[in-house]
């Protein structure tokens, strides 16, 4: 349908050009009627009262007697009356006039109208009573030159008419170019602005007020459109932000919740075998004290009770684990005496083919920490670097650095990182993923028990500290620790009475 | 002779302790619940109650908060065997036995003992809290 309508110039010329084809003939026609009515009317006028005044010349003394004055008379009426034809006629009797044309036949009677008869010629008769005379003036009067002005006057007001059709042609094409070229803007826009483009101005200049306040209505629909899309982007983009938010959140929140659920399985478990272990102890122990010194049943006896206390200290390990660190005490550590030593120890132990890196800060806060518990987690994150590298040449850097803000999950408190980073196999993202569960390890059977990292992440969360781990296959894997770092003033308060 | 009562829901656990403190020459007396120590705190004299703190119905952090309001001279030690509860039938909310034991200590134990202990640190706890022996 939008095709079928036509351009707002084409429809504005079209819709003059049917108007004045309409009305222009009207015009014409009833223009022409006037003009050769005032035409004929005057033309008429002239015949009878030159008819009368001619007669009343008759009519006067004894012009009627006298050949010579009658038809002098009827000469005149010729030259200079503007007749063609001038009779006298009186009883039988005709004078007519020389210079009249000898053709004509003159009726009885006075035309009704102009052109009657079809003749070209005007008849006016008029009586004349003059004593014992009873004549008539016969006169005929060229109807010719008047219909000439009258066609004249017609062919000059067609031209008139046609002129101003087509002036009024083209003010309509040039008004309409004029009205439709800021229209045209507004739509050039409108369609910018429907296909997503909110940033063209509607700059339109127009004197015409309607379109000018069209234009500026317009333009600030615009600006609205515009700040409104600008916040619905806003809008979207904090919403996808949040969704990758809460979705890493909820990652970290189902990883969480497994090791919280393994952890209290775990913790139940120990729960149960300490109690079981309780009963175990006291009545071998006793038994044992009743026991001779020497035998066979106090050796049995004895290895019960190792193998309890074997039990026990499984039991502890797992709580370990499970953040039931009820022994760990924590204190206002230096981490980097920690690192020194827990290298140290570590340098003896790995190959020679390890590079080991340091890159420590010179100085750092101190954390809280268990130092015991915390180089118990640095081997063990050593151990696993260094497994990860074994059999080939590998880089092991070691890295103690102040954060002030760090970007870890939701806290955003001064951090001491430690980080552990090998050139080693790396891990695949669901390796990455389970790599604190305990007992989940991708060392084969014998090699190892899989709970190092588990008790790792559990000493971790015992210090109040985050572990992270990044690792690219191929590449390496780094974790990353971060200790909340102790303000300055709550180490004094510390130092001043140390904490248990 | 110095009373003893022994509170824990586990019978194993209870009869263990009450068999090396009987053979340490104490007078001692079990309860398998708070409800019941506290009956039998009202029936007997006693010097020391040794509880459980992870127990059903009335736990014990909660026991020895009322032993000490209902029976001030008495003595308290608490003992548990570890683990991290969640939600359990033991606790309404995750909190530790670290926690506990210092919520029990707060609460108003004399002396909080792990488990599993040996027999010598049963007996000396007990010596220790009842002011005899080396104390």
């Amino acid at each position: 349908m939008a095709r079928l309508r036509a351009t707002f110039w084409i429809y504005v010329t079209a819709y003059v050009v049917v108007v004045h084809l309409v009305l222009l003939p009207a015009l014409y026609f009833g223009m022409g009627y006037v003009v050769r009515e005032s035409h004929e009317d005057l033309f008429i006028d002239h015949a009878r009262t030159f008819s009368r005044v001619l007669a009343d010349e008759f009519e006067v003394g004894v012009a009627l007697d006298s050949q010579t004055r009658i038809e002098d008379l009827l000469d005149f009426a010729i030259t200079h009356g503007g007749a063609r034809y001038a009779e006298l006629y009186e009883r039988g009797r005709s004078i007519r006039s020389l210079y009249g044309s000898s053709e004509i036949k003159a009726p009885r009677s006075t035309d009704l109208s102009f052109g009657q008869g079809g003749d070209g010629i005007y008849f006016v008769v008029r009586p004349i009573e003059h004593g014992r005379h009873h004549a008539e003036l016969r006169l005929g009067f060229d109807e010719q030159p008047t219909e000439e002005r009258i066609q004249l006057a017609l062919t000059r007001m067609l031209w008139l008419l046609a002129g101003y059709l087509v002036v009024a042609i083209a003010v309509a094409i040039i008004l309409s170019h004029r009205l439709s070229r800021p229209i045209q803007r507004l739509q050039a826009v409108s369609r910018a602005i429907s296909s997503g483009d909110y940033t063209r101005a509607l700059n339109v200049n127009t004197g015409i007020r309607e379109l000018h306040e069209l234009a500026e209505d317009l333009e600030a629909m615009r600006h609205e459109l515009v700040g409104v899309n600008d916040r619905l982007e806003a809008k979207i983009k904090e919403k996808e932000i949040s969704e990758v938010r809460r979705e890493e959140l909820q990652k970290q929140l189902r990883h969480h919740q497994r090791l919280e659920t393994v952890g209290t399985l775990a913790s139940g478990i120990a729960h149960e075998i300490n109690n079981v272990l309780v009963p175990i102890i006291l009545y071998t122990d006793t038994a044992l004290q009743d026991l001779p010194t020497s035998g066979a049943p106090r050796a049995n006896l004895e290895r019960v009770l190792a193998a309890a206390r074997r039990a026990k200290d499984v039991v502890k390990k797992i709580l370990t684990f499970s953040r039931e660190l009820g022994e760990a005490k924590l204190a206002l550590i230096d981490l980097r005496e920690v690192v020194a030593e827990s290298l140290h120890l570590f340098s003896v132990l790995a190959p020679p083919t390890i590079e080991i890196r340091t890159e420590i800060d010179e100085s750092l806060p101190f954390v809280r920490a268990d130092a015991t518990l915390a180089a118990h987690l640095l081997m063990n994150l050593f151990t696993n670097a260094y497994q990860a590298m074994e059999g080939a040449k590998g880089t092991l850097t070691i890295g103690l650095r102040y954060q002030e803000h760090p970007t870890v999950g939701r806290i955003s408190q001064p951090h001491v990182e430690f980080w552990v980073s090998d050139t080693g196999r790396g891990m695949d993202s669901a390796t990455v993923e389970r790599i604190f569960e305990p007992f989940f390890t991708t060392r084969s059977v014998g090699q190892g028990s899989g709970l190092g990292l588990s008790v790792v992440h559990g000493i971790v969360e015992s210090f109040g500290a985050t572990i992270t781990v990044e690792s690219m296959i191929g590449v390496g894997t780094t974790f990353r620790i971060f200790f909340p770092a102790v303000a300055r003033l709550e180490v004094i308060g510390a130092l001043a009475a140390p904490v248990v | 002779m110095q009373h003893i009562l022994v509170v824990d829901d586990e019978p194993d656990v209870r009869d263990s302790v009450k068999y090396v403190l009987d053979r340490a020459g104490y007078s001692v007396r079990t309860a398998e619940s708070a409800t019941d120590a506290l009956a039998e705190l009202a029936r007997n004299p006693t010097d020391l109650v040794i509880t459980d703190i992870i127990m059903p119905q009335i736990n014990g952090v909660e026991a020895i908060e009322s032993i000490r309001k209902a029976f001030p001279s008495v003595r308290i030690i608490a003992i548990s065997g570890g683990g991290n509860f969640g939600v359990t039938e033991y606790q309404p909310s995750a909190i530790t036995t670290t926690a506990y034991l210092a919520s029990a200590e707060k609460a108003g134990a004399h002396l909080v003992l792990t488990k599993p202990f040996e027999t010598f640190e049963l007996i000396r706890s007990v010596e220790h809290v009842l002011g005899v022996g080396h104390a």
